[in-house]
């Protein structure tokens, strides 16, 4: 049950509630909450849904910007089906928020990490993989972070890594494959982070917490790594968050260090001498996919979509071209760059995409203490 | 006489019933607007920071609380105490708020005073060009300021390889503290000149006749005569700058590199990535409160009409 549902079921609350919102004048947000609720609470596995004739083909689908693009999803308007009614996300808290709000998607693309955010919600559905025809092709190690109480509640289908892009004719030691180097005072103004808590938890990696820790950090472990980001702060160029300007900062030799995805190595290798490391700590990495609206009239439209995501061609392009891991894992090697395929381990994902290699973004129910806990070292540079 | 006698006073009853009524139509949509967008929801921000309201955000307590509000002001990080002088990103933001509205007051109101008492019939055409910028994207004359400033940036560039005074680039011209001061005043500086421009322009020239008729200097005339007239312009372009920059968090993130977070950009981490609403609850409406004691405070000092004439 989420805790909106527990709100409403306990009378206490609920009163509380419906008497804060009557003091406030805020009926239309209770409706949208209601109607949240009313969502939750839907019966999914014995439904059962009609035709996909029968269905209006009106398909809401909730994407990060870039992954409207027809190439995506060319399978699914091949077979005739109407263009998908997109809009657009810029993080996935805000779309945990809006939902919880009222806010209605057939289908969105959520981290792994958040799925049970939203069955907490009770507003997803499991998808029924057999209306899947790709996903057969698809890694199952990826496929197991969208798969609770054994139903497969996300279609994971992009992924890739958290490491560290070097330069490596400006880094002292461009062979020591670790964490450590967004952190090395060899490096002073020269290092780049993103605005992500997974900071704290590379700053814990560092000092010897092994990587699954990391999502669970005990307070002390917490407190230990945050002070030690915050003795490194000092270091840092810049806490990026466009990537197109890390991507200028590596180019121009600004950033001799930065936290990265592997699209950046993608991008950049042609043009500097950069290196791509997957820490030896093991690699902090994320994945996400598509999720069904438990209330959904477009069940078998929504399937096809997800069909079309997950196919050879869309694997293909997303990889070659954007420098996104994708779950097909029948993508033919030869036609990859080999330098691509050594930084995403494309040649062995079973082993690659595994514990203690990748260790995959999970729940966490208390983000709001690492939150806090990378505010204190973002609010202790330039203070 | 008797009938005037008894239809005047309804007469004048019947105008000001009247009056009323068109009053209320002409200020009643407004008024209902601000209720609605504003009033309304920032109580709905108060009562949700302590728990009367919950469950829009998964980390809600789901009673009446005040844990978000203890947490923020006891906290080290965001508040640090009431010292001003203290680490805490709300006196952070106040530092930058200052710095940055005083900076924008010292090169406004030059511009300012050379328009409204020396540009003649050309000040309006000059104000129009103070004002040119604004339309162009805040964006774009923010990620400007990366090409003046940045390491590779114009100022580097001239500073090493024209003038050859430094080998190195300098350090904290971008990604910093100086970087936000800079462009945030750039940002400000015509806001801040627009208000004074008006106290200036209505001021009495008769006023500045009579303290050079008296033997007063230029100088000495600017400062006892046309400085203090003009301060509810000062006081108001100081408002206007210091009010929107204490909330930045924008800007501060696009140019101050890791030095851009502020208590602005707090707020909307906790509304992100925290997935902790009722504390960037309480924390948003410590910065209402902040505000309107600041607004109180000026308002003493701030004539509204010599502005707005």
């Amino acid at each position: 049950m989420g805790q909106f549902d527990a709100v409403l079921a306990n009378p206490s609350s609920r009163r509380t509630f419906l008497k804060s919102m009557g003091i406030a004048g805020g009926a239309g947000i209770l409706a949208a909450c209601r109607k949240t609720t009313s969502a939750g609470g839907a019966a999914t596995s014995a439904v059962t849904h009609p035709p996909i004739t029968e269905e209006t083909g009106e398909l809401l689908v909730h994407e990060w910007a870039g992954f409207e693009a027809p190439w995506i999803w060319r399978d699914y308007a091949d077979a005739g089906y109407p263009e998908p009614d997109f809009s657009f996300l810029t993080n996935t808290e805000g779309v945990i928020a809006k939902t919880q709000g009222g806010f209605y998607w057939d289908v969105t693309h959520p981290e792994t990490g958040y799925v049970q955010d939203y069955l907490n919600m009770g507003v997803l559905q499991p998808w029924d993989t057999s209306l899947i025809p790709n996903f057969a092709h698809l890694s199952p190690q990826l496929q197991a972070y969208g798969n609770v109480n054994e139903q497969q509640y996300e279609i994971v289908t992009d992924w890739g890594y958290s490491g560290v892009i070097i330069r490596e004719d400006l880094v002292p030691d461009p062979d020591l494959n670790s964490y450590s180097y967004l952190f090395d005072d060899a490096l002073k103004g020269h290092i780049g982070w993103f605005d992500t808590p997974w900071i704290l938890q590379q700053a814990a990696m560092v000092n010897g917490v092994p990587a699954a820790e990391g999502f669970a950090m005990t307070d002390e472990q917490l407190t230990m790594a945050t002070e030690y980001a915050i003795s490194k702060a000092s270091n840092v160029y810049t806490i990026w968050v466009d990537y197109t300007q890390m991507w200028d900062d590596v180019r121009q030799g600004n950033l001799w260090a930065a936290y990265s995805w592997p699209d950046t190595y993608v991008v950049l290798k042609e043009e500097v001498p950069v290196k791509y490391v997957r820490p030896q700590e093991g690699v902090l990495s994320w994945a996400e996919g598509l999720v069904l609206r438990a209330d959904t009239e477009q069940y078998h439209h929504a399937h096809a979509f997800a069909d079309a995501w997950t196919s050879l061609d869309t694997a293909m392009r997303l990889i070659t071209s954007w420098g996104y891991g994708h779950s097909n894992v029948n993508v033919d090697l030869d036609e990859i760059d080999p330098d691509v395929v050594a930084v995403f381990g494309l040649d062995d994902p079973a082993t690659n995409l595994a514990e203690p290699v990748s260790y995959f973004d999970r729940y966490q129910p208390d983000r709001d203490r690492y939150n806090r806990a990378w505010d204190e070292v973002k609010a202790s540079i330039g203070a | 006489m008797a009938i005037a006698g008894t239809t005047g006073p309804r007469r004048s009853r019947d105008a000001a019933t009247r009056r009323s009524a068109s009053t209320w139509a002409i200020v009643g949509a407004p008024l209902v607007w601000v209720i609605v967008f504003f009033v309304i929801p920032v109580i709905m921000i108060a009562v949700y920071s302590v728990g009367g309201i919950s469950g829009l955000s998964p980390n809600d307590i789901e009673h009446w609380t005040v844990t978000p509000w203890k947490d923020f002001i006891t906290s080290s990080t965001y508040m640090g105490g009431i010292n001003p002088l203290g680490s805490g990103l709300f006196w952070k933001s106040v530092k930058m708020s200052l710095t940055v509205s005083v900076t924008a007051l010292i090169l406004a109101y030059p511009v300012a005073y050379l328009l409204a008492m020396l540009a003649g019939r050309r000040k309006y055409v000059l104000l129009l060009v103070i004002i040119v910028p604004f339309l162009t994207s805040y964006l774009l004359r923010i990620l400007a300021w990366r090409v003046i400033l940045n390491p590779q940036g114009v100022v580097n560039t001239f500073l090493q390889d024209t003038l050859g005074v430094t080998n190195e680039p300098i350090q904290g011209l971008w990604n910093s503290n100086f970087a936000i001061y800079v462009v945030l005043s750039y940002v400000w500086v015509p806001f801040v000149a627009l208000p004074i421009f008006v106290t200036l322009e209505g001021i009495d020239e008769h006023l500045l006749e009579a303290s050079s008729d008296l033997g007063a200097s230029r100088w000495r005339t600017f400062w006892t005569v046309t400085f203090p007239l003009s301060i509810p312009g000062v006081i108001a372009g100081f408002i206007f700058v210091f009010i929107p920059t204490i909330g930045e968090f924008v800007t501060p993130q696009l140019v101050g590199g890791p030095s851009g977070f502020m208590f602005g950009s707090a707020i909307q981490s906790a509304f992100t990535a925290g997935l902790d609403w009722q504390f960037g609850s309480a924390m948003a409406m410590f910065l209402v409160f902040t505000v309107a004691i600041l607004l109180a405070i000026f308002g003493r000092w701030l004539n509204v009409r010599s502005v707005a004439a």
